[in-house]
């Protein structure tokens, strides 16, 4: 068969090949539009106990081409030992998460173009950044997790935190109904967005407080800690409170640093979540006695008081207990002398012009919020 | 056109960081910057509001950005932490006014009830970083420039509020930011890059979770001595705290002597206008700075 040009038959009714060479006019205009861009794939490689080293692979890829399209080319043209996790290739199963460019991310999410993209700007806002014709995208293993083989990490403890929040749906205090646990849409939605989880990593490997603290047990176990929390069907609200407000392995682990809200994927926003678990154990005033909950409490009760947070006191309320702690106390002695020499202690304290407006409001704010209880 | 923001200097800078609120001072000065300090602001809670409530972080903040909003001008906050709070406030709350009228109304109605001007939505939060990187411009900035800090290394050290917490950044990449790098360049400083500037600083969890916030602390201060630094910059008083103020108790946890000097943003900046370092309180850290200023002037005379 001849083909004719395609432009003389762009909507051509008849059936003498006329729908296929719409379908094939469609396609080379489609193509057209996707320049084949030349990259460098910086891969930081490892084995096991052995150290890292970085390997750089040349590639054609379509700007429309994922990180893990890439990552096939490579494996499947240029080298089989590369060795990565990969599955779903649609931001469904959570296993090729990874830090591109800096951050953790899902290379079946993360797009060629709009990588260059941000790399490009970021090389524009750079003074002689010597940006290279072809751009350079860098893949390296998550962090926070032992290294097993180049981009593949140990996730056993991602694995063991989860599993320490009991992610199971509780009914032990009710009877089983005869048909089913029912819930209103209502109820069912408040679960939605800690149900969109799929457990990929990207937040563990992040998350700033888990460098520093082996026992903390990370944004993604919380973010399901408070889909139990927040699920009316779980008879075990009081006693996971208790649990996820206990030392530093649950809530008050965390260090507020966003990374965990900042590249989930699913918008899960685990930050927000822990969040949501410390609204529950302050709003009781029965929880037992500790700093950070002293922390949150004396921070408001200042606030209240001078508007602007006077120092001097948050330190003595909340790291001495007002004069109950003497051994926090004294850990503030050496601080507070250091200050005083070097002309740093605040001697003097300015309430805000507007305390009184401030304190007044957040009575009235904490009024609605006691109504909900 | 003179560049006029409504002030809103936050705990620490007139606390335990007065040399920041000094320094601020100096800075918008010699640059021509006109400030009106907002005089009945309040605390933005520094994120622990919201863990007590949404409502509760919502309102405050609210009221801080309408006492803007009455002075038609943007609020200049020189604090990464409230910059994030405060910002990211604004960015929820004029969200809301389209997609949630309900709870605007409720924060309103509240503001109202204490005789406070309702939150519009009609002004932006920036952070002083930003208003010399957007508004002012480096270019401008750098003619005013007196004394250059040619080969003094700087460690930058971002804070997570500045980067993380608001849906949108101005200037910035949240993962490899460039913009405090760029006012050092312009000052003449050279940027030194390691893993830690973008990273927390451990000031959240100092006052219970001692131990673990000071290894945190320690880790970024090696890492930025490993990578050649003079001395570290900071856009935020509270890492201020935690690399600076706390740094002879971070040296025992890590067991490493480390006495790396720590810069509020406007002190380096100002250095380089041919300020004094006492005016700019540099005198009043708890790790000297004067290695800082000695490498300058020996730099100087060479």
């Amino acid at each position: 068969m001849v083909l004719m040009p395609l432009k003389l038959y762009p909507l051509c009714p008849f059936p003498v090949g006329g729908k296929f060479l719409f379908l094939l006019a469609t396609i080379s205009a489609s193509v057209s539009r996707f320049t084949v861009m030349k990259l460098e794939f910086k891969i930081v490689r490892q084995t096991e106990e052995a150290s890292p080293y970085i390997q750089a692979y040349h590639l054609d890829a379509e700007p429309g081409s994922t990180i893990l399209d890439c990552l096939n080319q490579i494996k499947w043209e240029q080298d089989g030992t590369l060795a990565f996790r990969k599955n779903c290739r649609n931001t469904i199963c959570g296993s090729c998460s990874m830090r591109i460019n800096g951050r953790s991310a899902l290379a079946c999410k993360e797009k060629v173009g709009d990588e260059v993209e941000r790399l490009q700007a970021i090389a524009a806002s750079t003074p002689n950044s010597t940006n290279g014709t072809v751009p350079s995208i860098t893949v390296a293993p998550m962090g926070n997790m032992p290294v097993i083989k180049d981009l593949v990490v140990d996730m056993q403890s991602f694995w063991d935190n989860l599993e320490a929040v009991q992610p199971y749906v509780s009914t032990e205090a009710r009877r089983v109904p005869e048909r089913e646990f029912l819930q209103t849409p209502e109820e069912r939605e408040r679960l939605d967005q800690m149900g969109n989880c799929i457990l990929c990593g990207a937040c563990y490997s992040e998350c700033n407080a888990r460098e520093v603290n082996p026992d903390f047990v990370g944004p993604h176990a919380l973010a399901k800690a408070h889909r139990m929390v927040a699920d009316s069907r779980d008879g075990r609200t009081n006693q996971r409170l208790e649990q996820y407000n206990k030392d530093m392995s649950g809530v008050w682990g965390c260090t507020r640093c966003y990374y965990c809200d900042s590249v989930c994927p699913m918008e899960v926003a685990p930050m927000e979540q822990i969040s949501k678990i410390k609204q529950a154990i302050l709003e009781k005033d029965t929880a037992p006695y500790s700093r950070a909950i002293n922390h949150r409490r004396t921070l408001v009760n200042l606030v209240k008081e001078g508007g602007w947070i006077d120092e001097r006191k948050f330190g003595l309320r909340v790291v001495g207990n007002n004069f109950r702690d003497l051994q926090g106390l004294a850990s503030l002695g050496p601080l507070g002398l250091r200050m005083l020499v070097r002309g740093k202690f605040p001697l003097l304290f300015e309430p805000s012009e507007g305390k009184d407006e401030v304190r007044s409001l957040i009575e009235s704010v904490k009024a609605i919020e006691s109504k909900h209880l | 056109m003179t560049l006029r923001y409504a002030y809103y200097p936050g705990c620490v800078a007139q606390g335990a960081c007065r040399e920041l609120y000094q320094s601020t001072a100096a800075l918008t000065q010699a640059l021509g910057i006109e400030l009106i300090e907002l005089k009945k602001a309040s605390c933005c809670g520094s994120g622990t509001f919201k863990e007590d409530s949404q409502l509760l972080e919502d309102t405050v903040n609210a009221r801080n950005i309408a006492l803007a909003e009455e002075l038609q001008l943007p609020l200049l906050t020189h604090c990464s932490t409230c910059q994030g709070v405060i910002g990211h406030v604004d960015e929820r709350l004029k969200a809301c006014q389209k997609d949630d009228p309900a709870y605007m109304e409720q924060v309103n109605g509240l503001l109202q009830k204490e005789g406070c001007s309702p939150y519009k939505g009609s002004t932006e939060v920036k952070h002083l970083l930003w208003a010399l990187v957007g508004d002012y411009g480096l270019e401008a900035l750098a003619k005013k420039v007196t004394r250059q800090l040619s080969g003094l290394k700087c460690a930058a050290f971002y804070g997570c509020y500045l980067l993380r917490a608001q849906d949108q950044l101005p200037y910035d990449d949240p993962y490899n930011p460039q913009s405090m790098e760029n006012v050092f360049r312009t000052v003449g400083a050279t940027p030194v890059m390691y893993r830690g500037r973008t990273q927390c600083c451990g000031w959240p969890l100092s006052s219970y979770a001692t131990e673990q916030s000071f290894r945190m602390a320690g880790g970024h201060i090696q890492e930025a001595i490993a990578a050649g630094a003079d001395c570290m910059v900071t856009p935020c008083p509270l890492c201020h705290l935690n690399l600076d103020s706390r740094q002879p108790e971070v040296e025992s946890v890590i067991g490493q002597k480390l006495g790396l000097p720590v810069l509020h943003l406007p002190q380096l900046v100002a250095l380089a206008l041919g300020i004094s370092p006492e005016a700019l309180g540099l005198q009043k850290h708890i790790v000297s700075t004067r290695p800082v200023l000695e490498k300058l002037e020996r730099l100087a005379a060479v």
